[in-house]
């Protein structure tokens, strides 16, 4: 196994690539969308372009940036980029503890590093208009629903994650792509309810490069994109354990 | 089974290996043994290097050619 220091080395590299491909799309999305006329009080903006095919794009720009972080790193770190996927894989002994905290950390710098990047890539306005790309809950949705949403969201996700990778009898080689679709199919279905991040350090990403840049301070809404991502992870590992063994 | 190598220079040489790649039969001087690693494991856990080793014979050629790409 490579050093710690390799390891944390590709989480930042993976996790980069997840949020400068897929929160990058969330927030080219609002800057095209500039100007329309939203057709509802639910609709911000991502989805006044092609209704859902807005968000099937960005879902599919996120499944494949994460398929590819897979195949490229998953050999060198585990490819997790994901803390609640760490913490998942920590929780049902499968990761040692003594690395979880420093994977954590490097999933969150790899998204931050991301959002910067993009700023300077795409100008003030992925700040201003997009955001960055950055989740909250949408009109109409409350805290409780939005953990939950992104709750269900990571449950799916994780049990992927366990049945196509962690699961020695798993097919070989198919884990990136199906886990890649998976994460498309979550986030076309349940973006328009509070962003489907999945992830806090999707999440962290854009909050800290919104706060930092001139844009919206959302870290009121950090909360959900921990307590639902984690909680549904957790209960996903669990839950695969229960039915296998 | 002779050495093909040796056969080919006007000796005749017991072989004691067979290449894996071209299944040439070598002597003890033609003989390459290679030990490859063994990787366990990939995502979503890191991969590492097993303990043991997979010994594989080539000849000189074979040998070559692999190290070439």
């Amino acid at each position: 196994m490579v050093s710690l220091a390799k390891r944390c080395c590709a989480e930042i590299t993976g996790t980069f690539l997840l949020v400068f491909f897929g929160a990058g799309a969330a927030a080219m999305t609002l800057m095209l969308a500039r100007g329309t006329t939203p057709a509802t009080p639910f609709n911000i903006g991502i989805g006044a372009l092609g209704g859902l095919a807005d968000w099937l794009a960005i879902g599919l720009a996120f499944g494949f940036a994460l398929m590819a972080s897979i195949y490229a790193l998953g050999r060198v770190s585990g490819a997790h980029l994901n803390p609640a996927v760490t913490i998942a894989l920590w929780v049902t002994r499968r990761f040692p503890g003594t690395d979880t905290g420093a994977y954590i950390v490097s999933q969150l710098i790899g998204g931050a590093l991301a959002s910067f990047i993009f700023a300077a890539c795409a100008g003030m306005d992925a700040v201003t208009i997009g955001g960055l790309g950055a989740t909250a809950p949408f009109p109409g949705i409350t805290y409780g629903q939005a953990i939950l949403a992104e709750a269900v969201g990571t449950f799916i996700l994780v049990l992927a994650i366990m049945g196509a990778a962690v699961d020695e009898r798993a097919p070989a080689g198919i884990a990136g792509m199906a886990i890649g679709l998976t994460l498309a199919g979550v986030i076309t279905t349940t973006g328009n309810i509070a962003g489907a991040s999945l992830n806090p350090a999707r999440t962290f990403g854009p909050y800290l490069g919104d706060w930092l840049l001139g844009g919206a301070n959302l870290w009121g809404y950090f909360p959900i994109y921990i307590i639902g991502p984690v909680l549904g992870a957790v209960v996903a590992a669990f839950v695969y354990d229960y039915l296998w063994k | 089974m002779k050495c093909y190598i040796c056969a080919k220079e006007g000796r005749s040489t017991d072989a004691v290996a067979i290449c894996i790649v071209c299944g040439m039969g070598t002597c003890m001087e033609h003989t390459i043994r290679q030990e490859l690693d063994v990787w366990e494991g990939g995502y979503p856990f890191p991969a590492h290097k097993v303990g043991t080793t997979i010994p594989r014979m080539l000849c000189p050629d074979c040998a070559a050619a692999l190290r070439k790409g």
